[in-house]
């Protein structure tokens, strides 16, 4: 069924100024990074700068310090991402596929860590991880968060929906649970991995009070951290900070445009039955 | 467990996972499993490891921070126990409950704000053809990728004297405005980039929502004579009734646990105007005095109560209820 052409036409606007409307920001950041000290903040106001000139970029993508942090933050981001799957995922599956002496009482102490909001154990988290000795290490960043109720939650609503079938078939052949668990159930968790991994990716590469009050090893400072210090240190000077967001933003408006067809079906998945 | 973007910063990194609850729950629990089929020692060893980090990093700081609240701590005596004084001291607190007060108004600048927005920008990608849907999708999500650390340097950079919001409101003729330093501007100007950030989560559980509704409900509504008002009236918002409600409660929680854009924006000022309960609790953390300490980590478990309640009972609800289909 086609609209008629002048609804289509509205509709080609509308699309056209929500999409500005949304974006504009990050426009406007990106393109204050090409703008130098005196016209980023210039009266009279002026959308372009004169000449497009790199030289933010260059500078900020010079600094090793900027560098190091988006290295060991996507390092960190990536061991994050995998044991947080692999732990929850596991825990998922019993859940979901499991018959087990006290399962239900598990069920709530596994479920119970989301609704606890970060902030009411976040001076006691502080002092276990001390008292671990975890301060300063990466170790700090990507352990304490891995175990998430939430995805596990989710993940488990998935495997719940599996077709028995194939379970029962590997089962007569002999396999074991959790060789059913790898062979079977593993390869078809793609897209709820992909749309759980995102969250876990983001969630670690745009943390900010938590590395903060954990790392004080500058050559462990994550990138968020990196961005606050220099907005303390340097943020008068809006060209250079503004280049420097645009390319912390970017890997991650660069997931999202790689993983879009799973995040829009995942959305349809995390509100499956 | 909320669903807006406006993730938890905190310590333990908890994403936040869109758990829509766009449906009839399928089943209540497993089938009935005859002994033989049971599995102790794999599925104890399968949830071993995230129930032994849960215990570290969550269950114990949370009955050592309820043990901490009981105590007096001091630097040269033992520790005394002084049982409920604490909870009593942080209700008596002027500055706990202004800080109660400027989460609420946060709340109420982005929540009711963010919902209609969504459910508009939803309807609208409802009637798209597949590919313009597509897009719009994609471009809704990517502020719930955009850090709120970044979020918050570039709207401080757009709230400047000779910034792009006060050459905005020249061309109305009006300002310009100290927005982050006037008292009465700094939280709605947080809010903004607040909305921005968290919509686009929303949208997506609300299309999905949307998309759940069977056609023919409309069709005959149509045939009805009804108009584009009311069918929204009667047929959607009625439907979307849980999933509304779900993100409802889940953005009001997650709102007012708002912290990292108050505190790279203005930490907390002019005058308190910003200092949301988090941020009140959070700059009470880094006071480091043992008063200061258990003070803070006692409002944080008061909070906690609160919203830990609220969500648990929406959780409850909405996951035993037939949702939107009814």
């Amino acid at each position: 069924m086609k609209s008629p052409l002048p609804i289509r036409i509205l509709k080609a606007i509308l699309i056209v100024l929500i999409s500005l409307s949304i974006l504009f920001p990050l426009a406007w950041m990106a393109i204050a990074g090409f703008k130098g000290k005196t016209e980023v903040l210039r009266d009279p106001f002026q959308f372009f700068p004169d000449v497009w000139r790199w030289q933010n970029y260059a500078d900020i993508a010079a600094d090793p310090q900027f560098v190091r942090a988006i290295l060991i933050t996507f390092i960190g981001a990536l061991a994050f991402t995998a044991l947080a799957l692999v732990v929850n995922s596991m825990a998922a599956y019993a859940f979901a596929r499991l018959e087990f002496t006290g399962k239900r009482l598990w069920w709530i102490y596994f479920i119970i860590p989301m609704f606890v909001p970060a902030m009411a154990i976040l001076l006691t988290s502080f002092q276990v991880v001390t008292a671990l000795g975890m301060l300063d290490t990466l170790a700090v960043l990507i352990i304490p968060g891995a175990a998430s109720a939430a995805q596990m939650f989710f993940l488990r609503q998935f495997y719940l929906n599996f077709p028995v079938a194939v379970e029962e078939a590997a089962l007569i052949d002999g396999a074991s649970r959790f060789q059913i668990f790898l062979r079977v159930f593993l390869p078809q968790s793609i897209a709820p991995f992909v749309v759980m991994g995102m969250g876990s990716y983001l969630a670690y590469w745009n943390a900010y009070v938590w590395p903060v009050l954990t790392i004080t090893n500058p050559d462990l400072t994550q990138i968020m951290q990196f961005l606050g210090n220099f907005r303390s240190d340097r943020g008068n000077d809006w060209g250079l900070l503004m280049a420097g967001s645009t390319l912390a933003a970017l890997p991650t408006i660069l997931l999202v445009l790689i993983f879009q067809r799973y995040i829009v079906n995942g959305v349809r998945i995390a509100g499956m039955k | 467990m909320s669903t807006t973007d406006m993730a938890l910063p905190g310590p333990l990194l908890q994403q936040e996972v869109p758990i829509a609850p766009t449906g009839r729950r399928r089943r209540r629990r497993n089938p009935p499993t005859a002994k033989h089929l049971r599995s102790n020692v794999t599925a104890y060893l399968m949830i071993a490891p995230m129930g032994i980090l849960l215990a570290i990093f969550v269950i114990w700081p949370l009955i050592y921070a309820v043990y901490l609240s009981l105590f007096k701590i001091n630097f040269y005596k033992p520790a005394e126990f002084v049982g409920l004084q604490f909870y009593l001291y942080v209700l008596q607190s002027e500055k706990f409950w202004k800080s109660i007060g400027v989460g609420l108004y946060y709340v109420v600048l982005t929540v009711p704000a963010g919902l209609v927005i969504s459910l508009l920008v939803a309807s609208f990608i409802k009637t798209l053809s597949k590919k313009a849907a597509g897009w719009m999708k994609t471009t809704v999500y990517i502020p719930a990728a955009i850090s709120t650390v970044v979020a918050s340097v570039l709207f401080v950079f757009i709230y400047q004297d000779q910034g792009f919001a006060n050459w905005f409101l020249g061309l109305v003729n009006l300002g310009p405005v100290n927005w982050l330093n006037d008292p009465s501007l700094a939280l709605p100007a947080i809010a903004v980039p607040g909305i921005w950030l968290g919509f686009g989560v929303t949208t997506l559980i609300m299309l999905a929502g949307l998309l759940d509704i069977p056609d023919s409900y409309y069709e005959s509504a149509e045939l009805d004579g009804a108009n584009w008002f009311q069918r929204t009236w009667f047929i959607t918002i009625p439907l979307l009734k849980n999933v509304s409600l779900y993100l409802l409660v889940t953005g009001v929680v997650a709102a007012i646990q708002m912290l990292d854009l108050p505190l790279i924006m203005t930490n907390g000022g002019p005058v308190d105007a910003t200092t949301t309960p988090n941020l009140f609790i959070f700059n009470s953390f880094r006071d480091g005095t043992p008063y200061a300490t258990s003070f803070s980590l006692t409002a944080a478990l008061l909070l906690f109560v609160v919203l830990g309640t609220i969500s648990a009972v929406i959780f409850r609800l909405i996951n035993s209820d037939k949702a939107v289909d009814g």
